[in-house]
């Protein structure tokens, strides 16, 4: 044996060596080439193998942020979001799975339909099936295992107020942005972070696993409104029915807590359905309080009126005579409706007499009223940031005719929104301070300081006055509120067209103050263009102020000045041990 | 050290790390897998959470309350005569 092997040795034939030699060589140069691809990375290989194969494999998807809630004051939902599956297939898979029929039937769809929408797909990878599906329902399509049919995680938003809150919160388009009212002011807080994902796929672009998380999904934050939902909701219902009562085409109200510069409720008509997106009036989702400006007319009296005490050439007691019930102006006649004669100048503000407004405003000039209006926010936007917003506007003229300088003093000339009327009687309820609009809940308890912009003791003066526009003289006597001393003004301005003011068209307003012994709560109220003959501020708009106004001091746990005695067993001192 | 020490522990410190490599992996594995299974279960609850939300708030709803009041409860808003306020600290 040994032999052999020793003699076989130098006897290897050439042409073995030769080809094992060959092969040797082969395997060498696939090995080094290897070697120069993955390990010494020449030509930047193993990066180009690694995405080629990454391109072939790896996919990113969208992971959903959670969409931050909307609350009220007290943390009702009054936007929320809820998981919800979308239903997707591949048109060109679908088509050869040869299970339309089961699939259409478990969705709820005709055949047909889904054989047509699958035609109109068909050179494309992708179609929505059905978009938005409960996760109950959409588990059982998927259940089926039909190739070609995905489901894609998404949310949905719920609005549980319906259109009671509608214009404040507004809505969100069905890819979850925000498109009108908080939810698009809020967008960014709201929304979150989209996550992003990479899994790998199979060849017909099935997930298999995920191989990581590239980007973590950050859920959006919860706000918290300064909207009470009770209050709301039962301004959203004595405004509708004031619709009806008056015949009236639209309406606002808005209630301001004075002290804090919360906005409490805030309610329009005409009104939509946030939930539903079928019937849907993009007209409907203003919200008018904020985007609505007219010219106030008689509200600005009591503006007015702090000029003149301003000024100190008038006090409240001051005479203005009125007779002849008339005064000519240029060459404008203003009318009171009946000749009041000589009256104290709080009893012009309580008559909104026209011929004692102009008088004073003759008296002082319209540079003091400007002043006042300016300092009452008119002509600027608050600070609430609402999409749409609309500031108002103050005259801005060279040359000031005689007409002008007096329709200013009561009200004509400038515009301003319902929210910025309150805004400004909110400076009465606040002992003359100015204190910043929101619509997100403070922490409680803050009685914000404020800017002063007037003396308390003229805001006391004109509350004074306000008070007296409630009593059996003045013109709101339907404000009142039982139990409660409320104050207000009423307003009644013509409407204007476009070539001018409207004859019969008419906006009735009402801004009011309450309580009185401790003013805190101040609520606006506009009736657009009221049918018959009740058509004035004190008949259409006041009556609505006095049942907003009863349903938010009850709500604000506020004592009625005079109630019942307390009956015999509660007041025991029995009761609370 | 002596230099013949040198590989030996060079070629042992390799393998521990060639350990480590796998157990770490696998260890991303089952991490990963465990964040999935838990992402799957906080959707649920997510969509438990959000049902009942508004199972709630359409319960709670005021319009429903004071239908329900008014009409079940035949409750109503007492007059100024019968209206009395409870203050804290006062009966």
């Amino acid at each position: 044996m040994a032999k052999n092997g020793v003699a076989a040795a130098p006897g290897m034939p050439w042409r073995l060596v030769t080809v094992v030699g060959l092969l040797l060589i082969l395997a060498a140069s696939v090995v080094g080439r290897l070697v120069l691809i993955q390990v010494v990375d020449q030509e930047r290989g193993a990066a180009f193998l690694r995405e080629q194969g990454a391109m072939r494999a790896v996919r990113s998807a969208e992971i959903p942020a959670y969409r931050g809630m909307v609350t009220d004051r007290r943390g009702e939902p009054l936007a929320i979001s809820t998981p919800v599956i979308t239903l997707w297939a591949d048109p060109q898979r679908l088509r050869e799975s040869g299970r339309l029929g089961v699939l259409a039937n478990a969705l709820g769809q005709s055949e047909l339909e889904l054989q047509q929408r699958l035609e109109l797909y068909s050179d494309k990878r992708f179609m929505y099936l059905a978009r938005h599906q409960t996760p109950d329902l959409a588990r059982r399509v998927l259940g089926l295992k039909i190739v070609g049919v995905g489901g894609k995680r998404e949310y949905r938003r719920f609005y549980p107020a319906g259109e009671v809150a509608s214009q404040i919160i507004g809505l969100t388009n069905v890819d979850g942005k925000g498109i009108a009212g908080l939810e698009k002011a809020y967008e960014d807080v709201l929304h979150g972070r989209v996550g992003q994902k990479r899994y790998i796929k199979d060849l017909h672009g099935d997930a298999i696993r995920d191989v990581g998380v590239v980007r973590e999904a950050r859920p959006g934050q919860s706000i918290a409104l300064s909207i009470d939902l009770r209050l709301q909701y039962l301004q959203h219902r004595e405004l509708q029915r004031a619709m009806v009562e008056t015949g009236a085409e639209a309406g606002a109200a808005v209630t301001v807590d004075a002290w804090t510069g919360e906005i409490l409720a805030m309610t329009n008509h005409p009104v939509f359905n946030p939930n539903s997106r079928s019937a849907f009036d993009y007209a409907a989702t203003r919200n008018r309080v904020v985007t609505d400006a007219f010219e106030p007319g008689s509200t600005m009296k009591p503006l007015t009126l702090v000029a003149a005490l301003e000024t100190g050439a008038f006090t409240l007691d001051s005479i203005i005579d009125t007779s002849p019930g008339r005064i000519r102006v240029g060459r404008k006649v203003l009318p009171d409706p009946l000749n009041y004669g000589a009256i104290s100048v709080s009893r012009v503000i309580e008559k909104s007499s026209q011929v004692g407004v102009t008088k004073m405003a003759q008296a002082i000039g319209h540079e003091p009223v400007l002043s006042v209006y300016r300092r009452f926010g008119l002509g600027e936007p608050s600070s609430i940031g609402f999409p749409g917003e609309r500031s108002g506007s103050l005259p801005n003229r060279e040359r000031w005719s005689e007409i002008e300088k007096v329709t200013l003093a009561f009200g004509y000339g400038l515009t301003a929104t319902p929210l910025q009327l309150a805004q400004a009687y909110a400076v009465f309820a606040n002992q003359g301070r100015r204190v910043p609009l929101t619509l997100l809940k403070r922490e409680p308890g803050a009685r914000l300081p404020g800017e002063p912009v007037i003396s308390e003791e003229i805001a006391k003066q004109v509350l004074t006055v306000l008070h007296r526009v409630t009593g059996s003289e003045g013109t709101a006597s339907k404000a009142r509120v039982p139990g409660f001393s409320v104050g207000g003004k009423t307003g009644t301005v013509h409407k204007v067209g476009p070539s001018g003011y409207l004859p019969d068209q008419y906006l009735a307003l009402f801004v009011g103050v309450a309580p009185m012994d401790n003013p805190r709560y101040v609520t606006a109220v506009v009736v657009d263009q009221p049918k018959g003959d009740n058509y004035g501020g004190g008949a259409a708009a006041a009556p609505v102020y006095s049942r907003i106004t009863d349903g938010v001091l009850r709500l604000r746990n506020q004592r009625p000045e005079v109630e019942g005695d307390m009956p015999a067993q509660l007041a025991s001192s029995e009761v609370g041990r | 050290m002596p230099l013949r020490w040198l590989t030996p522990l060079l070629i042992i410190a390799v393998v521990a790390s060639c350990l480590a490599i796998i157990r770490s992996t696998h260890a991303t594995r089952a991490y990963y897998a465990d964040l999935q299974r838990i992402e799957g279960t906080h959707w649920y609850l997510q969509e438990d959470y959000s049902r009942l939300m508004l199972e709630r708030s359409t319960l709670a709803s005021p319009h429903r309350i004071a239908k329900m009041a008014r009409d079940e409860l035949v409750m109503r808003t007492p007059d100024l005569a019968a209206y009395r306020t409870l203050v804290e600290g006062v009966y």
